[in-house]
């Protein structure tokens, strides 16, 4: 049972009521502000707004008290602070003894007034695209009815930025006060910045983009269509004779601040990988980023502290993992159990590691977390100066709002936190907020408390007794009443009515009534007076008498978070995550083994094979090792090259962006992940580059990414450097089966929209040679998807087409051949040894499985003998996967080819050099030849045998994978787990 | 109303039409290809002896250079020193290994033809109580997929049913035959149970409650139709499905419980003893942590999918691999299967070929593929080992069947020489045809 949260709960349920009650009293007293333009109704409101605080601790800003001090507001600004302010003549006085004056805190990502946001956006000059709504601002949207201004004020909170929640480019958000008025009067700062989001949500249905691949596609060209939007209405204005008008698209020209860097892009990151796309997306523009982070940043120390980027840090901390049983636990992740004990630190090391922030609610379902959560933070090592800046001077500073708001300083605006203690500390309570000089009462300490025991006495004495009142669970009342003797339990009691009015019911069978009676009273601290309908009699009056008060609360300790656990820092943060990438010793040399070179040299008996610098420097018998090199005896020993998957689809957030049928303008290089345990395991399987793929929904999908599996790496370091571009295509039954209504739906259709788009791609490209010629007036538009189109006509971007049946392989490379290019490679192409001839008279490779087929009819042709056939008939030939567990052991698919008949050296050419060849990367690996990257396995015998398993895995030089140091791993794990496991039991049993 | 009606009814139409004609295109596909198929061998007419062989027994010694002998179709004799009779047709296998026919354990043979196509699948019957569908008799003598397995040496198929909560009776088949009828090696091998799954607690509950009642329904029915015949109480009507249920209260048939995590396997043997029924464990992930309970009850494992990744990510990247050498080390019985995808039955022996490269000796992961399935489906008197007596269901290779580069020159099954030809090698030579003509050609 989390004690403070329980304590939060009973406080609300007895005090809050009546905070409300008191407010709607006090509030006309403090003058609503309305809008200096609007007319007023009725009576004229005049109350001064003067007040003096006095005798109070003042904060003015992080870092700076004042004892014993005084302040003085009018009229909404702060007018004087300081110990020897003297208090005006027309000043209402405030005693402020015992109380804190804090700096009114700023939220700095809410959607505050954002509660039911405009889905159609249906007039007007709009972007084609609904989840593209820059134009719309957070003011214009407001809605002030249930704006969740009243949540946020209780955690201590008098200004907050509000910002649009929907779509991608959501729209600009503006800083508003949390007090109740017109939009108008509310609104502090707009244009603030412009939301985007790096994922779509699901509001607009299928439309494109249907992923988080074609969310970051369309956030690039929207930026790219932004600037050229501006650029092209300068010049149309600058001399619009003889050229044509721009389109006008409200959206874009709302877009033209940020795209120039003036306004800043908030990006909406959810997690660790999304911080990381936002910042990708930086480097391409000349944009100014802020981030709203997700709780995750401890993960990215370095990154944050590099990039300075300013942030806005919710307090998101996962409940507990549910381990009621060991089953349970057994299936609670590691990466689970660290996040839940390491988010609360997050804020801390944030600020140990010199990155500034602000603080938001952002993520907390029920706002009235925030306060307990920043306690835990300040508990954890969060110094209080920090976040008090946190909530003050960082976000005001950000905002641009820092001559007016984030501290207590003369001629600031009345924003003022009343609290009765130090605000980071538990049990501390708010007991007012004042925003921009009105009066919000949080916590009445003159609210009334029943619990406890009373003595009644009734006009006609029949039930003169005793009443004990007290809490039986969190926020319920019960209790007895004892009379004549006979103990009788209410059947149920409450207090109603902003606490002033109390309500009991009980049987009245032992006072020989047939019913019940029920009592109801008004009361004061420590007397009631009431009435009592007694079952099927009259109603008789009674008074009570307080004769002992409530116990004290117990439930306000506070059991601190237990840190006794010491996890070390890994990337990633979970299972056989490490702490630094492994080193890449300056020579390593492999002796005695059997090397596979994959190269001229053939396989090497009794060889050696001499790394140097993370590249393949020799190979060949009795090489001396040079100074100070790591030496390996791998007698009896197999060497390979890493090996490669030409097609797998693991270590990304999404693989299909369905939205479109022809898609190449989406990246699957924009959403590596490697928050992915299969990196691991296929390394361990001695896969050390995979070619990541787009699926194969569309005739033209998106961009491939070629990675290595450097496994503690940042997914920026994944990709291979110098990688050519390559596309996925698709053909047959996938493309053409999805949705009910997009085109196409037949072979045909797949093959004539593939044709219309070449032809478009061609014509895109001849308008932009025609207007470089001159480059006079607009230029064209930038179009994402047809320039990639027209690298893929010219081969700068390498086709990777997802194929079955021979008659759609052959038509792509006709359709290729009528437009004068080679298709790279066919994938899957389960029929591809129908065509073999063709596709070696083509120029085609083909990238197969070993032994897939039968799971639908355009793959019931299967042969086992399929590799061997195209190997054959002279077609280049790779295996894949297209599964990550079989990427987790390509040497056994390659071995499935000397069972049908294959040369186990050809057989091994299919998961090594002839797929570097076909990925187009086979200057860098694919094999051992000097020169070309380090990556190699050691076997523990022949790679294509059974009875093998890969021992170790290098990268680059460096050793990613060690079967000794997997079973040091494990151990560690284990241990990991069991002492996270055991701290939660006893959190549990708090 | 009409006008729903109408539309619901022009789709169920058109559904049907398209079924039509899928199905009819299915009948035709053999028939449209050009490449022959492989025909049925006919039944052992003569006593044949493979002599000069390396002859694994399995269940016994390995004989190098030995004689295998059998006549209609039954080992006859083994050895290093076999009396030919007269007229045997005796074929020199020097430098071969024979071992008996592999047995798959779990396998949709013969019942699954392509994934995606619907109608051409037979797996999952309608409704959660099936007890009475019985495999063996909507087998699919003409599936292409049989030849596959049988060139890997698979000679033995335990055709599963799924679906539901009792989702019938698993059959052993033999992967060569004109039709079902001869190739049931032995029908009724299992009563397949699927456990429920634990991760939802309500359903979870539910799902055994329906359990429990199914059983005791059957066995109400069971005591119903016992006291009928003994003239205890009038004349209870037949039925169908606590009729099949019989043989498993009767210990003839083994339930076949589906689970794999700890809860299940637990909850499983709980309730088994409970039954009082033949329990048998298919697939077993989470086997190695009640091996002891396992083993106290001689409940036997069927391990299924070696060649796969753990389930939780804390868990030993070769978590499955290393799971029947668990096993074995624990003295548990267990046999190896594959996924059951009859496309895939070709893969089944190097599912024992990845557990021997993590840790189970080598003649034992041959054995998880041959002795030890033959014993948990109680066929162990016909297959699954090589003696006198026993089919001539055998395997002649190159080597161990459970390694790559091992290739099945020829398989036997009940004496019978089998057309090694499958589909995967005529599609190969008649492409390679292509290759050949299109080089000469230009």
């Amino acid at each position: 049972m989390n004690r403070s949260r329980y304590r939060t709960r009973v406080h609300s349920i007895f005090k809050s009521v009546l905070a409300l009650f008191l407010f709607l009293l006090i509030v006309p007293a403090n003058a609503f502000s309305q809008a200096q333009t609007s007319p007023v109704d009725g009576m004229k409101d005049n109350t001064p707004g003067v007040h003096a605080f006095t005798n109070a601790t003042i904060i003015t800003s992080p870092g700076n008290q004042i004892s014993n001090g005084t302040l003085v507001i009018r009229d909404g600004v702060v007018e004087a602070v300081g110990r020897r302010v003297s208090v005006p003549a027309d000043a209402r006085v405030w005693d402020m003894e015992g109380k804190t004056l804090y700096p009114g805190f700023i939220d700095a990502h809410t959607n505050v007034g954002m509660k039911d946001p405009r889905t159609e956006l249906d007039r007007g000059s709009q972007s084609w695209n609904p989840h593209l709504r820059a134009h719309l601002t957070a003011e214009g949207e407001f809605e002030t009815e249930d704006d969740g201004s009243a949540a946020l004020r209780k955690s201590g909170f008098t200004n907050a930025l509000s910002v649009p929640p929907l779509g991608i480019f959501r729209g600009q958000a503006a800083v508003m006060n949390l007090a109740d008025g017109a939009v108008a009067d509310r609104t502090v700062k707009t244009g603030v910045a412009q939301s985007v989001a790096l994922d779509r949500d699901w509001t607009f249905g299928f439309t494109y983009p249907t992923s988080s691949i074609g969310t970051i596609a369309l956030i690039r060209q929207t930026l790219y269509d932004a600037e050229w939007h501006y650029n092209a209405h300068q010049t149309y204005n600058n001399n619009p004779s003889g050229l044509q008008r721009p389109e006008s698209n409200a959206m874009l020209a709302a877009l033209s601040d940020a795209v120039r860097g003036v306004q800043p892009i908030l990006f909406e990151a959810d997690s660790d990988e999304e911080i990381l796309r936002a910042m990708r997306i930086t480097d391409e523009f000349d944009i100014t980023p802020w981030l709203r982070g997700n709780g995750h940043e401890y993960k990215l120390l370095d990154v944050l502290s590099a990039r300075n980027v300013p942030l806005i840090l919710p307090l998101i901390f996962p409940d507990k993992p549910e381990i009621d049983t060991p089953e349970d636990a057994l299936n609670e992740s590691l990466a689970d159990l660290r996040h839940w004990y390491l988010a609360p630190e997050n804020p801390a090391r944030l600020a140990d590691a010199g990155i500034d922030f602000s603080l938001t609610t952002h993520g907390l379902e029920n706002k009235s977390h925030f306060l307990q959560n920043l306690r835990t933070a300040v508990e954890l090592g969060l110094d209080k100066e920090t976040a008090l800046a946190a909530l003050t001077v960082n976000p005001a500073e950000l905002f641009g709002i820092n001559n007016t708001h984030g501290t207590l300083e003369t001629g600031k605006k009345a924003n003022i936190l009343v609290a009765d203690g130090d605000i980071f500390e538990n049990g501390t309570r708010i007991i007012d907020v004042w925003v921009e000089g009105s009066h919000f009462s949080i916590h009445r300490e003159d609210d009334k408390d029943v619990r406890g025991g009373w003595q009644i006495s009734s006009t006609d004495g029949s039930i003169d007794g005793e009443l004990t009142v007290e809490e039986t669970r969190p926020g319920r009342l019960g209790g007895t009443i004892t009379i004549n003797g006979n103990e009788i339990d209410l059947a149920s009691a409450s207090v109603h009515d902003q606490s002033r009015r109390f309500r009991a019911d009980f049987s009245g069978e032992e006072l020989g009534l047939s019913g019940s009676v029920r009592l109801t009273a008004s009361m004061t601290d420590d007397r009631m007076i009431g009435w009592a309908e007694m079952a099927g009699q009259d109603r008789i009056q009674w008074s009570a008498n307080r004769t002992s008060q409530a116990a004290e609360d117990e439930e306000r300790e506070h059991t601190p978070r237990e840190r006794t656990v010491e996890l070390a820092d890994l990337r990633p943060g979970m299972e056989y995550g490490r702490e630094a990438l492994p080193p890449q010793p300056r020579h390593v040399l492999v002796r005695n083994a059997t090397i596979w070179t994959m190269g001229p040299d053939g396989i090497l008996e009794n060889a050696d094979l001499l790394v140097s610098e993370g590249k393949v420097a020799e190979v060949g018998q009795n090489i001396s090792a040079p100074r100070r090199a790591t030496v390996i005896d791998a007698e009896g020993k197999h060497v390979t090259p890493g090996l490669i998957d030409a097609h797998l689809h693991s270590g990304v957030d999404g693989v299909n962006e369905v939205g479109n049928a022809i898609v190449p303008e989406v990246r699957l290089g924009d959403v590596l992940n490697i928050n992915n345990i299969w990196m691991y395991r296929q390394l361990a399987g001695g896969l050390t580059t995979a070619h990541v793929m787009h699926g194969s929904a569309n005739p033209i999908g998106g961009q491939n990414v070629h990675i290595k599996m450097r496994w503690g790496a940042l997914s920026d370091d994944l990709k291979i450097d110098g990688a050519p571009r390559t596309v996925k295509f698709a053909l047959g039954e996938n493309p053409k089966r999805v949705g009910t209504d997009r085109y196409p739906e037949t072979r045909m259709g797949v093959e004539q929209l593939i044709a219309d788009r070449f032809s478009n791609a061609r014509d895109y490209e001849a308008r932009w040679k025609a207007w470089e010629e001159n480059q006079e007036g607009i230029p064209p538009r930038r179009d994402l998807r047809l320039e990639a189109i027209v690298d893929i006509l010219n081969e700068d971007i390498l086709v990777q087409s997802h194929s079955y049946r021979q008659d759609e392989i052959l038509m792509l490379m006709r359709l290729a051949e009528d437009y004068d290019f080679t298709i790279k490679a066919f994938h899957h192409g389960v029929e591809a040894y129908k065509v073999a001839p063709e596709l070696a008279e083509h120029g085609a490779g083909a990238v197969v499985w070993s032994d897939w087929g039968g799971f639908k009819i355009e793959a019931y042709d299967n042969t086992n003998y399929n590799a061997r056939l195209l190997h054959e008939a002279g077609v280049k030939t790779s295996l894949h996967s297209d599964n990550s567990q079989i990427a987790a052991r390509m040497n056994w698919e390659a071995a499935k080819m000397v069972r049908v008949g294959v040369d186990p050296e050809v057989a091994m050419s299919m998961i090594t050099s002839a797929t570097a060849e076909l990925l187009g990367i086979d200057d860098k690996v694919g094999s051992l030849e000097p020169g070309k990257d380090a990556d190699f396995v050691i076997w523990s015998g022949d790679p294509l045998s059974t009875f093998t398993k890969a021992e170790q895995t290098w990268i680059d030089g460096r050793k990613y994978f060690d079967l000794e140091e997997d079973a040091a791993l494990r151990e560690a794990i284990e241990k990991e787990r069991a002492q996270l496991i055991e701290l939660i039991m006893e959190e549990k049993n708090d | 109303m009409n006008k729903v009606f109408n539309n619901k009814f022009y789709e169920i139409m058109k559904n049907s039409i398209s079924a039509f004609l899928i199905a009819g295109l299915l009948l035709f596909l053999p028939f449209n290809a050009e490449a022959q198929m492989q025909t049925p061998a006919p039944e052992q007419s003569e006593p044949i002896a493979l002599t000069g062989g390396t002859i694994h027994t399995i269940s016994g010694d390995v004989i190098e250079n030995g004689t295998i002998l059998f006549e209609d179709g039954i080992i006859t004799a083994i050895g290093t020193d076999v009396t030919l009779p007269d007229g045997t047709n005796e074929k020199d296998v020097t430098g071969m290994h024979i071992y008996p026919g592999l047995i798959d354990g779990w396998s949709q043979m013969g019942i699954y033809e392509i994934g995606a196509v619907n109608m051409t699948t037979d797996i999952n019957e309608q409704g959660p109580v099936n007890p009475n569908a019985m495999v063996e008799r909507a087998f699919n003598p003409e599936s292409r997929w049989i030849g596959v397995a049988r060139s890997a040496g698979v000679l033995t198929s335990i055709t599963t049913p799924g679906g539901g909560l009792i989702s019938g009776q698993s059959a052993a088949m033999a992967m060569d035959g004109w039709a079902w009828d001869q190739m049931t090696v032995k029908a009724g091998v299992g009563m397949i149970v699927n456990w429920p799954n634990p991760n939802n607690a309500e359903n979870y509950t539910e799902q055994l409650q329906k359990l429990r009642d199914t059983f005791a329904d059957a066995r109400a029915y069971k005591n119903a139709r016992s006291a009928m015949e003994s003239g205890n109480a009038p004349h209870h009507d037949f039925d169908s499905r606590w009729n099949a249920m019989l043989p498993v209260f009767s210990g003839d048939i083994p339930v076949v419980v589906n689970a794999h995590e700890v809860r299940q396997i637990q909850d499983a043997i709980t309730w088994a003893e409970e039954e009082d029924v033949k329990l048998i464990i298919l697939g077993g992930r989470d086997s190695h942590l009640v091996t002891e309970h396992l083993k106290e009850k001689n409940i036997p494992v069927v391990i299924t999918e070696v060649l796969a990744s753990p389930n939780r990510a804390w868990e030993a990247y070769d978590a499955r691999y290393a799971l029947p050498s668990k096993l074995y080390d624990a003295g548990v019985e267990f046999a190896i299967a594959g996924s059951s995808s009859a496309p895939y039955a070709n893969r089944l022996p190097l599912e024992a070929g990845a557990a021997a490269a993590f840790g189970l000796p080598e003649d034992v992961a041959v054995k998880t593929l041959t002795l030890y399935p033959a014993r948990i489906f109680g066929l162990s008197d016909r297959i699954g080992a090589l003696e006198t007596g026993m089919d001539a269901t055998l395997i002649i290779a190159n080597g161990n069947p459970i390694e790559y580069a091992t290739q099945i020159k020829q398989v036997y099954i009940q004496g019978r020489e089998s057309d090694m030809k499958d589909m995967h090698r005529q599609f190969y030579e008649k492409y390679r045809e292509k290759v050949d003509q299109w080089s000469s050609e230009n």
